[in-house]
C-alpha cells in the first residue's frame, strides 16, 4: 500500500495525506497550482525540496520505505521503483519505442519480453518507430509501457489523457480500466477534469493550495463536500449560506431548520426543514447545498411536501437534450438555483420564462457544512 | 603554401578542440542546469574573449605567463613548463579565447532539453552518469558539432593571441594566419592568396557543419 504524508513550506507548499492498496485507482484532483503534480513529484522523488517534511512508503520492508524526513531517509528517484506516466509523455526523442522501454527494464529483459509487452499494449509493430513517427494515443501507451517495465511498486499518472483527442481519450479510459485488472498495484492519477476523475478513480483527494481537503470515494466527496471550498472545487453549483438550528418543538422528529438568508443583510429568508446530524452548534453558520437530482419540480404546489418553494423561472437554456433553468425563490429574490431539466420535461411542464413553478427540497438533499475558518 | 605552418594550425586546432570539449561540455551543462545566482558573473566572463581585442588578451597572458612573472618563473623552475613563444602557452591561450565558441553552442544545446526528459531518466532507473551518456549527450550533440566546429575554425584563423603569446617561431607557434602575414610583409601574395582561400573554405565548411547539424536537431523530433 503507498502511504504519502507529506508537508512543505515555501513557493510549493504541501500538506497532504492519503493512502492508495493494491488495484486502486486513486486521483488528486484540484484546479491549476494546487500541488497535485508536486504531490506527485514528491512520490517519485524528483521534488528537489530541502523543507520537504514527511513519509512516502510502499510497503513494510526498509526498502519500502522511499522517504522518511524524521528518521533522514531520502531514496532518490532511481532508488525508487516508480513507473511514472509525464503530462506530456516525456518520450525520448532520439530512441525507438522500444529503446525508450527497454531502458527501463532493470534487469534488461529479452525481444519476446519486450514483443509481449508491446502486444499487450496494442502496440505490435511500433516498435521500431521513434515518437515523432507516433499517433498522442501511440505515445501514451508506450510512455504507459515504459513505465510498466520497471516494474514499479507505484505507478504514478500525470494528467495522462490531456494531450489527446476525444476519441483517443475514451479509448485510453477503456485500456486504463483493462490495465487495472491485470496491474494490480496502487495507481494515482493526478487530473484536473472532475468527470474522468469521477469516471476512472475508486477515490478522489481533493487538493487546494498543496492541501488535501478531502478524500472519498468520487460520489461521496461530491455528494457531500467536506466544507465550502470542497463544494467549490467540484463544481457544485447551487451552494448557499444559511444559519443551522437543531431539533426544535415545531419539527418533525430528526429535522432541524435551517435558515437560508441572502449574502446581505434584510433581503429576506426561508426557512427549510433538514437532517439534523448533531454534528453543529445551535445557530452556527453554514454553507450548504443541494443535490439537483433530488429536487422536484412541479405547477401545482403540495401542500403535504416539506420546504416547497414558489419559485420564478428566470432564464431558460437549453443545451441539446437538456436545458440549464435558473429559478429564483419569490421568498429570497438575492437567490437563484440552478438546475438541469430535460428538455422534454420542461416541455411537458408548460413552463416558459417568467412563470411560476413550485421547487421542493426534500431535507435529504440538503447537505451542510461548517463554514471553514481560515 | 607553408606546410610547416598549416601543421602548426591544424595541430592547435584539434588539441585545442580536444581539450575543450571536455570541459567545455561540463561548463555548458552546469551553466544550462544549475540555477546560481553568480551565474551571470562567470557568462560574462566566458563572453569576454568575444568583445576584447585579442591583443589585449595576448598582452595580459604574456605578462601574467612571461618569466618576468611569478606563475610563469614557478613553471620553468619546478616543471621546467615555458608558457610564452611555445607551442604549449599557444595552446593554453587558445583555449581560453575559444571558451565562449564552445561553450556558447553547448550550453545552449543543453539548455533545450526538458528537464522532463531527465527526470524520466532518472525514473526509469538510470544513473545520471548513464542519464547525461543515453540521453543528454546525443539530444546535444548538434551543440556538440557546432562547438568543436566554431572553435576549430577560429584557431585555424586567429592571429593577434597568437602572436602576442607565441610570436612567429618556424615549427613551434607559426600558424596560417602568421604565415599570411609573413608573406604579405615580403610582398609574396600568391603564397598569402593560396594560404587564405584555404582559411576562407576551412571557416565555410565548419559554418557548413554547423547549420547542417541544427538542421537534423534530434530535439525536433517530438
Amino acid at each position: 500500500m503507498l502511504q504519502v504524508l507529506l508537508k512543505n513550506e515555501g513557493p510549493i507548499r504541501l500538506d497532504a495525506e492519503f493512502n492508495c492498496v493494491r488495484g486502486e485507482l486513486l486521483a488528486l484532483v484540484g484546479p491549476s497550482g494546487s500541488g497535485k503534480t508536486s504531490v506527485l513529484r514528491a512520490v517519485a522523488g524528483l521534488l528537489k525540496s530541502p523543507g520537504l517534511q514527511g513519509r512516502v512508503s510502499v510497503g513494510n520492508r526498509a526498502e519500502d520505505l522511499w522517504f522518511d524526513s524524521v528518521r533522514g531517509i531520502r531514496r532518490a528517484a532511481q532508488q525508487r521503483r516508480v513507473g511514472l506516466v509525464f503530462q506530456h509523455y516525456a518520450l525520448f526523442p532520439h530512441l525507438t519505442a522500444i529503446e525508450n522501454v527497454a531502458l527501463a527494464a532493470h534487469p534488461p529483459r529479452d525481444a519476446a519480453y519486450f514483443d509481449t509487452l508491446f502486444e499487450r499494449m496494442g502496440l505490435a509493430g511500433l516498435q521500431h518507430r521513434r515518437p515523432s513517427q507516433l499517433s498522442g494515443g501511440q505515445q501514451q501507451r508506450v510512455a504507459l509501457a515504459r513505465a510498466l517495465a520497471r516494474e514499479p511498486q507505484v505507478l504514478l499518472l500525470d494528467e495522462p489523457f490531456s494531450a489527446v483527442d476525444a476519441p483517443t481519450r475514451q479509448t485510453l479510459y477503456h485500456e486504463l480500466a483493462a490495465l487495472r485488472q491485470s496491474v494490480a498495484i496502487p495507481m494515482v492519477l493526478v487530473t484536473h477534469d472532475l468527470n474522468e476523475a469521477r469516471r476512472l478513480a475508486d477515490r478522489v483527494v481533493i487538493l487546494d493550495a498543496g492541501e488535501s481537503l478531502q478524500v472519498g470515494p468520487p460520489a461521496r466527496v461530491f455528494a457531500s463536500p467536506r466544507n465550502a471550498r470542497v463544494a467549490e472545487l467540484v463544481g457544485i453549483q447551487n451552494h448557499f449560506q444559511g444559519r443551522f438550528f437543531s431539533n426544535g418543538p415545531g419539527d418533525a422528529p430528526g429535522c432541524g431548520r435551517l435558515v437560508w438568508h441572502g449574502d446581505e443583510a434584510g433581503t429576506g429568508h426561508i426557512s427549510l426543514s433538514v437532517v439534523d446530524k448533531k454534528r453543529l452548534d445551535q445557530g452556527a453558520e453554514v454553507s450548504w447545498v443541494v443535490a439537483g437530482e433530488l429536487l422536484d419540480i412541479s405547477v401545482q404546489a403540495d401542500a403535504q411536501a416539506l420546504n416547497t418553494l414558489a419559485c420564478s423561472l428566470r432564464e431558460v437554456l437549453p443545451l441539446g437534450e437538456i436545458s440549464l433553468c435558473t429559478l429564483v425563490p419569490a421568498q429570497l429574490p438575492s437567490q437563484c438555483i440552478t438546475l438541469n431539466l430535460s428538455s422534454a420535461a420542461l416541455r411537458q411542464l408548460g413552463a416558459v420564462p417568467g412563470g411560476v413553478l413550485y421547487l421542493h427540497i426534500p431535507p435529504e438533499a440538503v447537505h451542510i457544512m461548517p463554514v471553514r475558518q481560515t | 603554401m607553408d606546410w610547416q605552418a598549416a601543421r602548426v594550425s591544424l595541430l592547435l586546432a584539434v588539441c585545442t578542440a580536444a581539450l575543450l570539449l571536455p570541459l567545455g561540455v561540463w561548463l555548458a551543462r552546469w551553466l544550462a542546469t544549475t540555477p546560481w545566482r553568480g551565474r551571470p558573473v562567470l557568462e560574462a566572463l566566458l563572453m569576454l574573449p568575444l568583445l576584447l581585442p585579442p591583443t589585449v588578451i595576448g598582452f595580459y597572458l604574456l605578462v601574467m605567463l612571461g618569466q618576468g612573472s611569478a606563475l610563469g618563473a614557478w613553471l620553468v623552475r619546478s616543471i621546467n613548463l615555458r608558457l610564452v613563444f611555445s607551442f604549449e602557452g599557444l595552446l593554453l591561450a587558445s583555449v581560453l579565447i575559444n571558451l565562449p565558441f564552445m561553450v556558447q553552442p553547448l550550453q545552449r544545446a543543453f539548455a533545450a532539453i526538458p528537464g522532463s526528459l531527465r527526470e524520466a531518466a532518472w525514473v526509469c532507473g538510470l544513473s545520471a552518469w548513464r542519464a547525461f551518456w543515453k540521453i543528454e549527450l546525443p539530444l546535444a550533440w548538434p551543440g556538440l558539432v557546432a562547438g568543436v566546429a566554431l572553435t576549430m575554425a577560429h584557431t585555424l584563423g586567429e592571429f593577434g593571441v597568437v602572436l602576442m603569446v607565441g610570436g612567429s617561431i618556424a615549427g613551434e607557434t607559426k600558424t596560417l594566419s602568421i604565415a599570411i602575414y609573413d608573406r604579405v610583409q615580403v610582398f609574396d601574395m600568391a603564397a598569402a592568396h593560396v594560404m587564405a582561400v584555404v582559411l576562407v573554405l576551412c571557416s565555410l565548411a565548419a559554418l557548413a557543419f554547423v547549420f547542417a547539424a541544427d538542421k537534423a536537431r534530434p530535439l525536433q523530433e517530438r
